[in-house]
């Protein structure tokens, strides 16, 4: 049953007074005007010192008595099949307790750095020596790991009973007539605009430890991002109760959307505890990481596009096509957001050998921004228009509308020089591009909060932090309830013995949460206040929580302090539930965010320098500051790192990756940061009772288009290719 | 990595003979390049010798004939010595703080490249004793545009340019005594399976830099700023008399498999005033000849571009800085 | 230029061989026979100055400091993110100098004074690079924290009044994936700052 409530919503100079129907349950939204004395400020993260003292324990760092290493032995081949697996000379190297085959003879491998077989041993050194031990036989198959290798007539198969090239999630649709609208634009662009495989590259790899507490019962320390999806998978491989599975993730060291179930390391570090009799740490080392543990997939965009001098966006005609790899996953947004009045899109997935692909921050997004940003802005170089403009006509957003206004203020886009008109060496540009990302849910997400009787109180959820603050959101929820404190709250997390938590995939951790956390903080506020009122001899409904105290709202002198309404409750500690409902009407049902970049670009050289990047985006309610600022500009380096440097580079002729490692694969560092400014625009927005929405995946998404435009705006020509490496940006200087 | 004995020297003398008792030995100095080899089992050796105790070979010393390295001085070491500006800003260039703190002038030098599939084992190529290079033919992005032969590896050593552009006399001591190597001779690629001259029990002492009044400069090209090999590096070192160039060096880094002296570009330099109109002619110059792979190009372009900056920087020429 | 400057280098000279020659005491089974250099084949006892404490560990040769830390020492602060010095995730202070504990053997360390994340703080007080990291919020997902606290904290020991770039250049072999750069940045300056 619903209920309906009013509140209010918006952005600065556009608050609305509206009724919304609500759960029944459900408490009231915190309004446009909400008075909140903790949430939206900022806050030491809780679990930060255990981070900053070393002493913070990663599933790496997990060091049981009696634990053995696991190593995993991989394909040196792209496409084979396998003849004789021998672990005999593994097996008798001293110190190794387990060895185990992970492919049957006869059975195919289809990537180089697929899993083939594994041994256990007493160190990591004895592990990694004795793996090289197992000898395989093998009948290389023919193979490819270009999308231009797997398309070719007569192509090799990727895998035996697959086309290599498949329609993928929606194959071909038009809407109106490009081909009429083509013809009668003023101005089009036709080209091709290419992105390249990019890999998570998670700072902590892959990995888990895995202890058998009995034949039926299990606990496994796993560096995920979905501590339930975990449990649920190994409790499947190995046929135990989803109860006896228990998977702990305190901390884990970073994602990005590859870390999402155990993998087949997992299995394979339950395999070999059981047969060693010992708990078994496998960590996947950099190689491993870099080769096997999931990618973005990349994309070659054929592209026609046309524009009218009055800067109607006529046509978006594109052809794309891209891979994942051996596990597909590939898939584009676009145009993605500006209203292109005709679309035509064909596209088409193509299986490689290569490592499989997994769900990257913003799945297809930046991919699709790069090449729908960089063709609006050639065609609007063509017609003498003004980039930003040309977005503010086609774009109803509210929330980026907005977005655009406060971004160009704080570049200072006025000063933006003529595209093409610099003779310099060092030439400088600007160019903006935009983000939108669903508002998505996980309702399954519940949580418990206990108050103990000295009036301390904890948080607890399995969901995992992977990096976000999800800590500091659930505590200054908390905290703003009970009128504490963000340190007076402890958070526990990151553990299947506590209510289900989401898998932090989608941006929906922090907004899946909170607003469960509200729910159980009123259920225990109501508790609280029954047993203060009889104190106070007032009645409960007149009660709040404010200071530390609980006092009536009215008349705050008359009160008790949290810590003694806690001890009235009576027993040692109480806990409530609280549980997420679905989203309902707000504000924006679409996440918005504008990004301006400035670079110069060393024409001598082809060196690009991203100087500043303002990035301005919308998260509904700011719950924790400098957890929302550190999401914007952790997406935007990824974004940036995404645009100049990284590039998996996978050998044509035997299949396998040439840059497995941080020296070749290249991220960007400390040197490579230019002045990157977020700005986070203030906002209530309804759909659940704190108001907020995801911040994890929107700001990675429109860098690498904003840069680019950037380079079109300096040096005249368009870079249409990730990365705009040196030799890409000189080649574009030539033409 | 594979178990191994380790020799812990305690003289070059022991050093040697312990690299003569071993054909599978390898000499270590602070293990920045062999500890990444023998952990990706790129090496293997089963037995190590460790000239990292070595009391004496590390160290600057200036001398008359010159300035003296010892072979475990830390890059960190030669960053800050200020008589040979090149050498100084080769060596703040390459690696990171920490790598320059424990990477060691000997350990620079006799690094192997660092080629993709080189690196992997994966690919048994013709330096690890295979039948074929993968990268004429498959990713050569970032290998050599010069002297490519059958195995286009750039050398790795920022020094080396710097070394060969000051003249530095290597000396090494081996199962015959000592012996010096002038830096140009010391870089080789008769032996596809090295980089160098030095036989495997020959340990480097020290590297001899000439007294010098030269000016010089270093400059280089990379893709990242942070931690990134060269795509293009020029070591220039000039006499100015008056104001007319009297003898120059001109050396390119990471473009061939052996750092690179351009007599040719020398002599277009010397006996004229370095102008921007000259640093300019010298890039062009020096990136004549250039015979690039399938996908490596571009670096003809950084050639130009790195040495006419250092051409430029070496004779003080004031410039635009990117 | 001109010649080279006798003092200066003689002092530069000091300094190199310090560095180079220090710990040459050996330790350990395996020793060869007499004459003849050490040979260190299996274990081997190691001891340092690990945060102001003497420890031991007996490990085979092929075992980095990072290893000797993290597997063998319950020292897991400095972190294993590539094991191959391109990341800065294991930096320790070696005899007052960061160094990348991947890519030296833990036998090299023999006799020398380490100092990892573990040993910044005194009990009950962070460091202020520590605290100037949880204010500026200078972590997200904190694999990389570890490397760059002890980064950080080895520019201040030599520049106590760096400039931003200062701090770029330092933190140069460091990476973090989440890209909270601009955040540790603004930690080591406000740690700088409080440490005047």
């Amino acid at each position: 049953m619903s209920k309906k409530v009013k509140t209010k919503w918006g952005i600065e100079g556009d608050v609305k007074d509206v009724e919304v129907s609500i759960a029944d349950d459900d408490v009231e939204p915190w309004g446009y005007d909400a008075k909140l004395a903790v949430v939206g400020g900022r806050h030491r993260r809780p679990g930060g010192d255990l981070i900053v003292t070393g002493r913070a324990k990663y599933t790496f760092d997990v060091n049981l008595p009696g634990m053995l290493w696991g190593k995993i032995l991989r394909s040196p081949h792209a496409h084979a099949a396998v003849r004789r697996i021998d672990l005999s000379k593994a097996k008798a190297v001293a110190g190794v307790k387990a060895a185990l085959a992970r492919v049957q003879v006869g059975g195919h491998v289809h990537y180089a750095g697929q899993e083939v077989a594994a041994v256990a041993a007493e160190s990591e050194e004895i592990a990694a020596e004795a793996a090289r031990k197992i000898e395989v036989d093998y009948d290389v198959l023919p193979h490819a790991v270009t999308c231009e290798d797997a398309m070719k007539d007569g192509a090799p198969k990727v895998l035996e009973n697959v086309e290599n090239v498949s329609g993928g999630r929606r194959p071909e649709r038009e809407r109106g007539d490009v081909e009429g609208a083509l013809k009668s634009s003023d101005a089009t662009v036709e080209a091709t605009y290419s992105t390249q495989v990019q890999m998570h590259s998670a700072m902590e790899s892959h990995g888990v430890v895995v202890r058998w507490d009995s034949d039926a019962q299990m606990t496994c320390w796993a560096s995920t991002q979905g501590t339930d999806a975990v449990r649920g998978q190994l409790a499947q491989y190995f046929k135990l109760k989803r109860s006896n599975v228990r998977v702990i993730t305190e901390f884990m060291g970073g994602g990005f959307g590859a870390k999402l179930g155990p993998g087949p390391f997992g299995v394979i570090a339950g395999e070999l505890a059981r047969e060693a009799g010992a708990p078994v740490k496998v960590m996947l080392d950099r190689a491993e990481e870099q080769t096997a543990a999931g990618s973005r997939p990349n994309s070659i965009q054929k592209v026609r596009a046309g524009m009218n001098k009055d800067m109607t966006l006529t046509a978006w005609d594109i052809d794309a096509h891209g891979t994942g790899g051996v596990g597909g996953g590939w898939g584009l947004r676009s145009p993605m957001i500006y209203n292109f009045k005709n679309v035509r899109t064909k596209f088409a997935q193509v299986l490689t050998n290569a490592g499989s692909s997994c769900a990257m921050r913003a799945p297809g997004h930046p991919e699709s921004s790069f090449a729908v940003e960089l063709a609006i802005d050639e065609l609007a170089a063509k017609l003498g228009l003004d980039p930003l403009e040309v977005r503010r006509k086609n774009d109803d957003h509210p929330v980026r509308r907005r977005e655009y206004v406060v971004g160009a203020e704080k570049i200072g886009w006025k000063n933006r020089p003529r595209t093409g008109s610099q003779t310099g060496r060092v030439r400088r540009g600007m160019g903006l591009a935009s983000s939108r990302w669903g508002q998505m849910v996980s309702t399954g997400a519940e949580v418990n909060v206990v108050c103990y009787a000295d009036g301390s109180v904890e948080v607890q959820s399995g969901a995992q932090d992977i990096g976000t603050g999800t800590r500091t959101v659930l505590a200054a929820v908390a905290a703003e309830e009970f009128g504490l404190k963000v340190a007076d709250v402890k958070v526990s997390i990151g553990d299947t013995n506590f209510p289900s938590g989401p898998a932090s995939g989608g941006s929906v951790t922090a907004n899946s949460l909170a607003p469960a956390v509200r729910l159980a903080c009123d259920a225990l506020k109501k508790e609280i206040f029954v047993v203060a009122a009889e104190e106070l001899g007032v009645k409960p409904a007149e009660l709040a929580c404010a200071d530390g105290k609980v006092a009536p709202a009215k008349d705050p002198t008359r009160s008790i302090t949290w810590k003694r309404a806690c001890g009235l409750l009576g027993g040692e500690k109480m806990t409530r539930s609280g549980k997420r409902f679905e989203n309902y009407k707000g504000y924006t049902e679409e996440i918005g965010g504008v990004q301006f970049a400035e670079v110069e670009v060393d024409t001598e050289t082809g060196v690009i320098r991203p100087r500043r990047i303002v990035a301005v985006h919308d998260c509904g309610r700011i719950v924790n500051r400098n957890g929302a600022e550190n999401q914007v500009a952790g997406g935007v380096i990824m974004g940036l790192s995404y645009a100049l440097f990284e590039e998996r580079r996978m050998d044509r002729a035997t299949g396998a990756m040439v840059n497995p490692d941080f020296l070749g694969y290249k991220i960007a560092g400390p040197l490579d940061m230019p002045a990157i400014e977020p700005v986070l625009i203030e906002m209530a927005n309804g759909r659940n009772n704190v108001g907020l929405y995801g911040l994890g995946e929107p700001p990675v998404i429109p860098t690498a288009g904003a840069i680019a435009c950037a380079v079109l705006n300096a040096i005249g020509r368009p870079v249409r290719s990730l990365p705009m490496t040196p030799d890409k940006v000189l080649e574009a200087l030539e033409s | 990595m594979n178990p191994f004995e380790l020799v812990q020297a305690r003289s070059v003398e022991e050093a040697v003979k312990a690299m003569q008792e071993k054909p599978d030995a390898k000499l270590k100095a602070a293990g920045v390049d062999l500890l990444d080899e023998m952990k990706s089992f790129t090496a293997s050796p089963g037995r190590v010798v460790n000239l990292y105790k070595i009391k004496g070979l590390g160290g600057i010393s200036a001398t008359k004939a010159g300035l003296e390295i010892g072979a475990l001085t830390t890059l960190a070491d030669v960053a800050v010595q200020q008589e040979y500006a090149a050498l100084a800003e080769a060596a703040r260039e390459a690696a990171t703080p920490e790598i320059r703190n424990m990477a060691t002038v000997g350990g620079n030098l006799c690094q192997r490249p660092r080629c993709g599939y080189y690196r992997q084992s994966a690919f048994h190529c013709l330096k690890k004793g295979g039948d074929k290079c993968f990268a004429i033919e498959g990713d050569n992005k970032y290998h050599a545009v010069f002297d490519a032969g059958k195995c286009p590896i750039v050398h790795p050593s920022n020094l080396a340019p710097a070394l060969i552009a000051f003249d530095a006399v290597l000396h090494v001591q081996g199962k015959d005594g000592e012996r010096d190597i002038p830096i140009a001779k010391f870089f080789s690629t008769d032996d596809v399976k090295r980089e160098n001259v030095l036989e495997h029990s020959d340990v480097v002492l020290k590297v001899v830099l000439p007294v010098s009044t030269m000016k010089s400069a270093y400059r280089e090209v990379r893709e990242k700023q942070s931690f990134d090999f060269a795509l293009a590096s020029a070591a220039v070192a000039l006499q100015i008399d008056g104001k007319s160039v009297k003898s120059s060096r001109v050396v390119l880094g990471a473009v061939a498999p052996t750092a690179k002296r351009r007599e040719d570009v020398e002599k277009l330099l010397e006996g004229k005033e370095v102008t921007p109109k000259l640093a300019e002619e010298a890039g062009a110059k020096a990136a004549e000849g250039a015979t690039p792979l399938s996908m490596n190009k571009y670096k003809v372009k950084l050639i130009k571009a790195v040495v006419r900056r250092a051409v430029a920087a070496a004779a003080e020429l004031k410039e635009e800085q990117p | 230029m001109g010649k080279p400057r006798k003092e200066v280098s003689r002092r530069a000279f000091l300094k190199g061989a310090g560095a180079a020659g220090a710990g040459a005491a050996l330790l350990g089974a395996g020793i060869a026979p007499p004459k003849g250099p050490p040979v260190l084949k299996k274990k081997n006892a190691v001891s340092f100055e690990l945060n102001g404490k003497k420890v031991g560990v007996e490990v085979e040769p092929r075992v980095t400091l990072m290893n000797a830390l993290r597997n063998h020492l319950d020292t897991t602060g400095p972190k294993n993110a590539c094991d191959r010095g391109t990341c800065g995730a294991c930096t320790v202070i070696l005899d007052g100098k960061p160094i990348l504990s991947c890519l030296m053997l833990a036998v090299d360390a023999d006799g020398a004074k380490i100092t990892t994340i573990e040993g910044l703080a005194e009990p009950g007080k962070l460091h202020p690079i520590q605290e100037a990291f949880l204010d500026a919020d200078a972590l997200q997902c904190g694999f990389c924290t570890s490397g760059m606290i002890v980064g950080c904290k080895s520019l201040l020991d030599a520049n106590k009044t760096p400039k931003v770039d200062d701090v770029k250049a330092a933190l140069a072999g460091h990476l973090c994936r989440c890209g909270t750069y601009p955040r540790i940045f603004d930690a080591c300056l406000k740690a700088a700052e409080r440490m005047k």
